[in-house]
């Protein structure tokens, strides 16, 4: 595609002008670059940790519903769900941002999960509700992992496509048309000079017929 | 006659905000990690107001690696910081004890040369991915000069 001329005076003030705004240009390039392989880099570790994180998840869950049901059929369902009407309990989770490169990236911890006891009565239930408990704890970190990895994979994704159209919009576009339009006004210097050198030799020519 | 390509004003006002944008999560002060690890929520301020909370689970993890004296010398986030040489990026050391932390994490020696301990980039990706929080990046005055 040939590169549309940017429409400048063709003077050698317009042509410092476009320099520096060229430098610019391709510091701001070069800038982005970095930013967009970084900014890479983290989707695709983010990306592998999703991954590993989900099927952990899936594995782990159905681990716990197969010790639920286990725990079910031993203790029954009315006398389990009496027990377990007494877990309930508020989450705490301490939500903050963590900034890679400019993006804000959620960052989820679960807190003070570590619980020796958990509401329901130990005499009354048996070792395998426990174990049923303990996966389900393990699930819930799990989840609450996963939530952070997949914003964080969106957010990064938008950065990213975002990046990418500045970067190409400079790569494609903007670079090109400077360095057409800096040619171009060297050119119209040179031609400039010569039609001035042209000039005077006619005129030196005409004077010295004289 | 005026600059009339439709989009070069927008460009121009967003490559100054993407400027400021890359290092705006810089932190305004590092802290020690046996100073984070007696905060109930662990974190620093950012150079543009925002807050850089760190996870727990990060901090005990360097706390299992480094005994009391060098928990105290170290500080939090450390930075990486980027040239422009896009093969490797370098860990700005204060002292001994981050050359420590990311031997111990790489498993690997490595060793700090006029305050920077150079790593390539699967390195960085594996220091990355043990410390999230607790290590941030910096574009280098290098490369927006």
């Amino acid at each position: 595609m040939p590169q549309q001329l940017i429409r400048v005076r063709p003077t050698k003030i317009e042509l410092v002008k476009l320099k520096r705004r060229l430098s610019l240009a391709e510091r701001v390039q070069k800038i982005l670059k970095d930013r967009l392989s970084i900014l890479t880099m983290e989707f695709l570790q983010t990306t592998i940790e999703t991954v590993e994180v989900k099927t952990q998840l899936v594995d782990v869950l159905s681990e716990a519903y197969k010790a639920l049901s286990i725990a079910t059929g031993y203790h029954g369902y009315i006398a389990l769900e009496k027990e377990l009407i007494a877990t309930e309990a508020d989450l705490k989770l301490t939500v903050g941002l963590r900034n890679i490169a400019g993006v804000r990236i959620p960052s989820v911890e679960l807190m003070g999960h570590e619980k020796s006891m958990r509401g329901y009565d130990l005499v009354d239930t048996s070792s395998w509700l426990d174990h049923a408990a303990q996966l389900f704890e393990k699930c819930l970190e799990s989840i609450i992992e996963l939530a952070e990895l997949q914003r964080g994979l969106e957010l990064l994704g938008m950065e990213i496509n975002r990046t990418k159209r500045i970067t190409n919009a400079l790569e494609y576009m903007v670079i090109p048309a400077l360095q057409v339009t800096i040619s171009y006004l060297h050119m119209k210097f040179e031609e400039r000079d010569r039609e001035e050198k042209v000039r005077l030799k006619r005129v030196k020519i005409l004077v010295s017929r004289r | 006659m005026s600059n009339e390509l439709p989009y070069e004003k927008m460009l121009q006002q967003c490559l100054r905000s993407e400027l400021r944008l890359v290092n705006a999560g810089l932190p305004r002060n590092q802290k020690s990690l046996s100073g984070l690890l007696r905060e109930e929520y662990p974190h620093v301020m950012c150079s543009d107001g925002s807050t850089h909370f760190f996870k727990r689970r990060e901090l005990e993890y360097l706390s299992s690696m480094i005994d009391t004296d060098d928990q105290e010398a170290l500080l939090l986030p450390m930075i990486i910081e980027l040239e422009g040489n896009q093969a490797e990026a370098s860990l700005i050391c204060q002292g001994e004890v981050e050359e420590k932390v990311t031997s111990g994490v790489l498993n690997m020696p490595v060793t700090c040369e006029q305050g920077r301990v150079r790593i390539y980039r699967p390195q960085l990706a594996l220091l990355r991915k043990m410390l999230k929080t607790t290590t941030q990046y910096v574009f280098s005055p290098k490369i927006m000069a």
